[in-house]
């Protein structure tokens, strides 16, 4: 496969990711403004904003959280930020956007039916504004944003034959994956200590913007602790937006991938010990001591970035020494 | 009634009263100045088209509305756009598709077809004479400062062995129709485009007609993509087997992306861009995640200027440095040959028919416009008094840039055009203005005739190949004969019956 094809690929799936994520975030957050009281709502608008590593417009996050600056801005504002903002990177619909210009510059190799469903999802999300949205249920805009996303993932699922192309669409999102899954928990954790009282409303808001609420319950209905939380969206390699999950994603995908420069095997390598940090490292850290935990939980961001350099080092501008 | 912008009635398939009972061809009327496709007389179908008129007329206007606003709706939600560049940066539109077929019949097109090969066949000797033993010229068939002073004559190609004699593999031809018989306008031997709309309109008009489309014995358009890979298969350099193809196109922003998209997905080959590739040691390669891979032939869709910033124009950020030195080494096929250009250069066009005689001693089954040269002084002469009734086209342009279309010009934009002309007379041509056939299009009162050509896409590898189908391409306003897509045009589906 052409490298710049797999770049596109790779990039068309962290994108929509990234968007996604972003969509059940803010989903998240307008249940969470209809019953909360306003410093919860805050602390939930603060760990959305640190989480994406963005300063609110007008505001800023340092120093620490309880500087009243931070609040400057109100929900209108924020999701407007977070969600069209056309200078914020992050944006729900520019994250959209360029998903879609990464897959259109790789069209040839994507099947007809997802072209279509992305496609149809962009001209659905395009000309929307923040007040197109306000006066219904905000919140219903991101579910139905975050439904056309599956819809997407589905569709390739179901159309994508499984050569590189399939493998690197699977290294782009479980790498965005395992990067905002840290930042998002590391964010938490510092607004929600895990001694912390009155906060359960807080940690279960954690479970369902992870897609992790239905399987906790069933594992651990009576156990509502915090670091049984934590310890379950980091190692459990069975939930779908565990880290440890996508971890094994990243490994079966870059084991899949043909073989390439010799450089293959630093992303193989990284990959692998992020693996086994999680499986034999993680258990032994202070569950109560917070500073570890986000310690480690930024490590794991930092080896991601790494890892995702050595991937882009090994197949999409690799240095050619000698041709064939 | 809601109408879009086209005037035609809107696709909710409701009807005002005064639609109720409106037959599709009531109000269609031919004139005789115009060859129509569809009717000898008002209300008398060629034979050929009889059993299409008789099923559309029971159909409602607004149906057949519904239908092609569905088919366009589909075309954008699946991308089959073309770029056009405006003052908010490029947009992405679709060539409205009009849904009453364009029919010809057996024998119309056993002659177009036969036209065209014989045609292929004498432009692609033009090119190795040229640029050979220059034979031709010698002999003073054709003018020798006209090919060699043309600045699409690429001097580097002098000389030089291409497989099997081929520079072009691949042309769209556009040919219209008048009173007289069929007219080649021009043959495009540089990068033709829109046969991935010839193809999106069949698959639209075979979805939503089917039944129509099943009772014609209309002949399949569908295995293009194979043939054009069959054909750049054949002409891979001598000893290559299986060779890597690719297709190499400017990017996303071009305005043909989607066909250069569409056709490396038809053949299952690479679309690459000149980044991706590289030169080295005299080969060519693609950047793989597995590596550097060998490329053998590389149809192209980015013109000769810009293939090879070290051969061609330094600026160039679209092509790859060394490729034409890959190419002179035989190392690498590149698809149309470069130096194509000069032998669709609007003034050697007029010795097409002559090039027919003098390399297959045949004569042309397709005739060529009567087109006036004004580097000759009778040419220039009988343009300048005649300009309010002739098309005058600069020789090197292509798109209806630098034309003058004299009928439709003021006085003062005559005389303007008169004077640039006198200065380099070499650098024009005139033709007289074209009678296009019509055919009925889709409008609000029905059918109307509008005026259409067509665009068959020839390929040449060990043989001449052909589907039997043609982008048509239709002015959709009333009395234009302006058929470019970039300027309101639209396309049709294309049915070659078989017997």
């Amino acid at each position: 496969m052409l490298s710049r094809t797999a770049e596109g690929l790779y990039w068309m799936a962290r994108y929509l990711e990234r968007a996604q994520n972003g969509c059940r975030l803010l989903a998240e957050q307008f249940i969470i403004i209809e019953d909360r009281p306003v410093e919860q709502i805050d602390q939930s608008w603060r760990r959305l904003y640190i989480a994406a590593g963005r300063t609110p417009l007008g505001g800023h996050l340092e120093p620490p959280p309880d500087d009243e600056d931070f609040m400057l801005a109100d929900a209108y504002t924020l999701a407007d930020d977070l969600t069209f903002e056309p200078t914020n990177p992050d944006a729900i619909r520019n994250c959209f956007a360029a998903a879609r210009e990464s897959a259109r510059q790789v069209r040839n190799i994507i099947p007809d039916k997802m072209w279509s469903a992305l496609n149809l999802a962009y001209f659905d999300l395009r000309d929307v504004e923040i007040e197109n949205i306000w006066n219904d249920q905000p919140g219903t805009f991101y579910e139905r944003t975050e439904g056309a996303i599956r819809t997407i993932s589905g569709v390739a699922e179901g159309t994508i034959y499984r050569d590189d192309g399939w493998h690197f669409l699977q290294l782009g999102r479980f790498v965005e994956r395992v990067q905002s899954t840290a930042a998002l928990m590391d964010a938490h954790i510092a607004l929600f200590p895990t001694d912390a009282p009155d906060c359960e409303a807080d940690w279960l808001s954690l479970l369902w913007i992870s897609e992790a609420h239905f399987a906790y319950r069933r594992l651990y209905s009576l156990e509502r602790s915090p670091s049984r939380m934590v310890d379950f969206l980091v190692t459990d390699p069975s939930l779908s937006h565990s880290i440890r999950h996508a971890l094994g994603r990243i490994v079966d995908a870059l084991d899949a991938v043909a073989v390439g420069p010799a450089l293959k095997i630093e992303a193989e390598r990284r990959a692998g010990r992020m693996v086994a940090s999680i499986d034999h490292d993680w258990p032994d850290r202070d569950r109560w001591d917070d500073d570890a935990t986000r310690a480690a939980l930024r490590e794991i961001g930092e080896s991601c970035r790494l890892l995702h350099q050595d991937i882009a080092a090994a197949y999409f501008n690799y240095e050619i020494k000698d041709a064939p | 009634m809601q109408r879009d912008s086209r005037g035609r009635p809107s696709g909710d398939g409701s009807e005002g009263p005064a639609d109720a009972g409106r037959r599709l061809f009531a109000e269609y009327e031919t004139r005789p100045a115009f060859y129509d496709e569809m009717f000898e007389a008002s209300g008398v179908p060629r034979a050929h088209c009889r059993q299409l008129c008789e099923a559309l007329d029971e159909m409602r206007p607004a149906e057949i509305a519904a239908m092609q606003e569905y088919a366009e709706r589909s075309f954008l939600h699946q991308g089959i756009t073309f770029a056009v560049y405006g003052e908010d940066g490029a947009q992405e539109r679709i060539i409205p598709i009009d849904f009453l077929p364009r029919l010809v019949d057996a024998a119309d097109w056993d002659l177009v077809e036969r036209g065209l090969r014989q045609r292929l066949e004498a432009l692609n000797r033009f090119l190795a004479d040229v640029y050979g033993p220059g034979r031709i010229l010698e002999d003073g068939v054709v003018p020798v400062d006209m090919v060699r002073g043309c600045p699409q004559y690429r001097v580097e190609m002098r000389g030089l062995e291409v497989p099997h004699g081929v520079y072009v593999a691949l042309c769209g031809t556009d040919i219209v129709r008048t009173n007289d018989g069929f007219v080649v306008l021009e043959d495009n031997l540089r990068v033709p485009s829109g046969v991935s709309y010839m193809l999106a309109n069949r698959r639209a008009l075979k979805t939503s007609l089917r039944n129509l489309f099943r009772r014609h014995h209309v002949r399949g358009i569908e295995h293009y993509g194979q043939l054009l890979r069959q054909t750049l298969t054949e002409l891979a350099p001598p000893g290559v087997s299986d060779p890597c193809i690719v297709l190499l196109t400017p990017g996303v922003y071009n305005s043909a992306f989607y066909e250069h998209m569409f056709l490396a997905q038809e053949m299952g080959v690479e679309l690459v861009q000149g980044s991706d590739l590289l030169v080295h040691n005299g080969f060519v390669y693609m950047r793989t995640t597995a590596g550097l891979k060998k490329v053998d032939v590389i149809y192209r869709r980015i013109d000769d200027d810009f293939i090879d910033p070290l051969a061609f124009r330094p600026d160039s950020q679209l092509g790859t440095p060394g490729l034409f030195y890959a190419y002179r080494l035989g190392n690498v096929t590149i698809a149309n040959a470069p130096g194509t250009g000069v032998a669709d250069d609007k003034s050697v066009y007029v010795y097409v028919p002559d090039m027919i005689r003098y390399y297959l001693g045949e004569e042309p089954l397709l005739a060529n416009v009567d087109t006036r040269l004004c580097r000759e002084p009778e040419g220039l002469e009988y343009t300048l008094d005649n300009l309010d009734k002739l098309v005058v086209k600069m020789v090197g342009e292509s798109g209806g840039y630098g034309m003058l279309v004299g009928p439709h010009a003021t006085p003062d934009q005559r005389a303007a055009y008169a004077e640039e002309l006198r200065k380099n007379p070499a650098n024009y041509v005139s033709q007289p203005v074209l009678d296009l056939s019509v055919s009925p299009c889709l409008t609000e009162t029905g059918a109307a005739p509008r005026h259409v050509d067509l665009r068959p896409f020839v390929l040449r590898g060990n043989e001449t190949r052909l589907v039997p189908g043609a982008f048509c391409r239709v002015a959709l306003v009333e009395g234009s004969l302006v058929v470019n897509s970039s300027q309101g045009g639209g396309g049709k589906d294309l049915w070659v019956l078989s017997e």
